[in-house]
């Protein structure tokens, strides 16, 4: 077994995403499904249901009334913001977990995925896009790699920050060049295993859009500015830092001005503090 | 935005990613502070500005040197430390939000003539700073490095 098989068979090893996640997913975008039909999948998962309580009531909706029930909490959030909560609840055990490759403590790369989600989720209704669940859920689950990849970016550690430092690649090309794989391909392989659709891997796979930029879809860019902001932003940030790539022209294809992104940075800071209150909660 | 005359205090600003972390610190009175900034300029969103003033590197820092001289500090014994600044790869131009982080500061110390005693500013890496107020010992992780002691 060669070093790539063994990266991809280790992420045998990830806490599957729960069905209801991959049921929720389908609900959502299908134009005809009802809140009946919403809850009786996520009532199915008990567990997903209480997690999914806890973020309703956290300060980030400042709710005057305790939800205690799924059915409130569809009335009151409204369905498609319930069925994102389901995929967050979902996602938790994953990411919440140190990764001491990227240096990142416990609660580091769950801060930073539930972070780039929600700021795509902006960029998407700004944009005015349909399918804003769709790019939460990429933004949410683009770094999945990274928690496999790890342990491998642990033991290579010297040598892919000195590819790095000296010459000049970026993080995930020095990941590539030492392991001879990257976290968002790695993110695309273990996308696919949990069969995600063809257009969820590729964002997956694609989200430091290292394949022709210039052409990427506008669901990609999304995701790829937002995790540049969060970035930016150092909401955590580990070891890897800043050292990804910068693609201007894709604030232009998405008619972002600088100052839009700055007033996006802005944004999401002010809710920061209750962003941070809900990913404690889980 | 922090300042403390408690010696058993300890600051911490983690991640700064494209902010800054500006650390003070005046060792007679023992007081200190850190001040983590986002962006440069407040022209950007008055109304959040004052809401929240210091979410930006010109409405900032002036509330944060003030915030340390109502509990004692000198400016002429102070301390001043300026970290952070990060950009990502290819970032050039306007979007080089560190660099321009970077520039304010110096464009509000050179007017307010602050000198700087220390700066670790820029380049691709993630930043976290501690300071401890007992004795002023300031603390620098920078990401793939050993914490140094500054």
């Amino acid at each position: 077994m060669n070093d790539i098989d063994a990266i991809i068979k280790k992420a045998d090893k990830l806490r599957p995403i729960p069905q209801v996640a991959n049921k929720v997913m389908l609900i959502v975008q299908d134009p005809d499904s009802s809140i009946k039909d919403l809850s009786e999948v996520i009532l199915y998962d008990q567990a997903v249901t209480a997690n999914l309580l806890k973020i309703c009531n956290s300060a980030y909706f400042g709710l005057r009334r305790e939800i205690d029930s799924l059915h409130q909490a569809i009335v009151f959030l409204g369905m498609d913001q319930v069925a994102d909560l389901v995929l967050l609840a979902s996602a938790a055990g994953n990411f919440k977990i140190q990764q001491k490759g990227y240096d990142l403590r416990e609660n580091d790369l769950w801060r930073y995925s539930v972070s780039s989600a929600l700021i795509a989720r902006d960029l998407a209704e700004m944009k005015g896009l349909k399918n804003n669940h769709f790019i939460f859920t990429a933004a949410l689950l683009k770094d999945i790699g990274k928690v496999v990849m790890s342990q491998y970016v642990s033991d290579s550690f010297d040598k892919i920050i000195m590819l790095v430092s000296k010459d000049g690649l970026s993080f995930r090309e020095a990941e590539k060049e030492v392991t001879g794989l990257d976290h968002a391909e790695l993110g695309g392989l273990i996308a696919k295993k949990w069969k995600f659709s063809d257009n969820m891997v590729n964002i997956i796979r694609n989200h430091h859009l290292s394949e022709k930029p210039a052409d990427s879809d506008i669901e990609t860019s999304i995701v790829y500015l937002a995790d540049i902001i969060c970035m930016m932003m150092g909401i955590g940030v580990g070891s890897d830092g800043l050292a990804y790539r910068f693609y201007p022209d894709v604030l232009d294809s998405l008619g972002f001005s600088e100052t839009d992104f700055q007033q996006i940075m802005v944004n999401f800071s002010v809710k920061f503090q209750k962003v941070e209150d809900m990913i404690n909660k889980v | 935005m922090k300042v403390s005359n408690d010696i058993n205090a300890n600051l911490v600003t983690y991640s700064l990613g494209s902010c800054i972390g500006m650390v003070i610190y005046d060792p007679v009175a023992h007081v200190g502070g850190i001040f983590h900034f986002m962006l440069p300029e407040s022209k950007l969103d008055a109304e959040k500005a004052r809401k929240n003033p210091f979410m930006f590197a010109d409405s900032g820092t002036p509330r944060f040197f003030k915030t340390a001289y109502e509990l004692g500090a000198k400016k002429q014994r102070m301390r001043v430390i300026v970290v952070g600044g990060a950009e990502v790869l290819d970032q050039k131009g306007f979007f080089n939000i560190g660099k321009r982080n970077h520039m304010a500061v110096r464009q509000i110390f050179w007017k307010n003539k602050v000198l700087v005693d220390y700066e670790d500013v820029g380049g691709n890496v993630n930043r976290t700073i501690r300071l401890a107020i007992k004795d002023g010992q300031t603390r620098l992780k920078v990401s793939g490095r050993e914490e140094i002691t500054i």
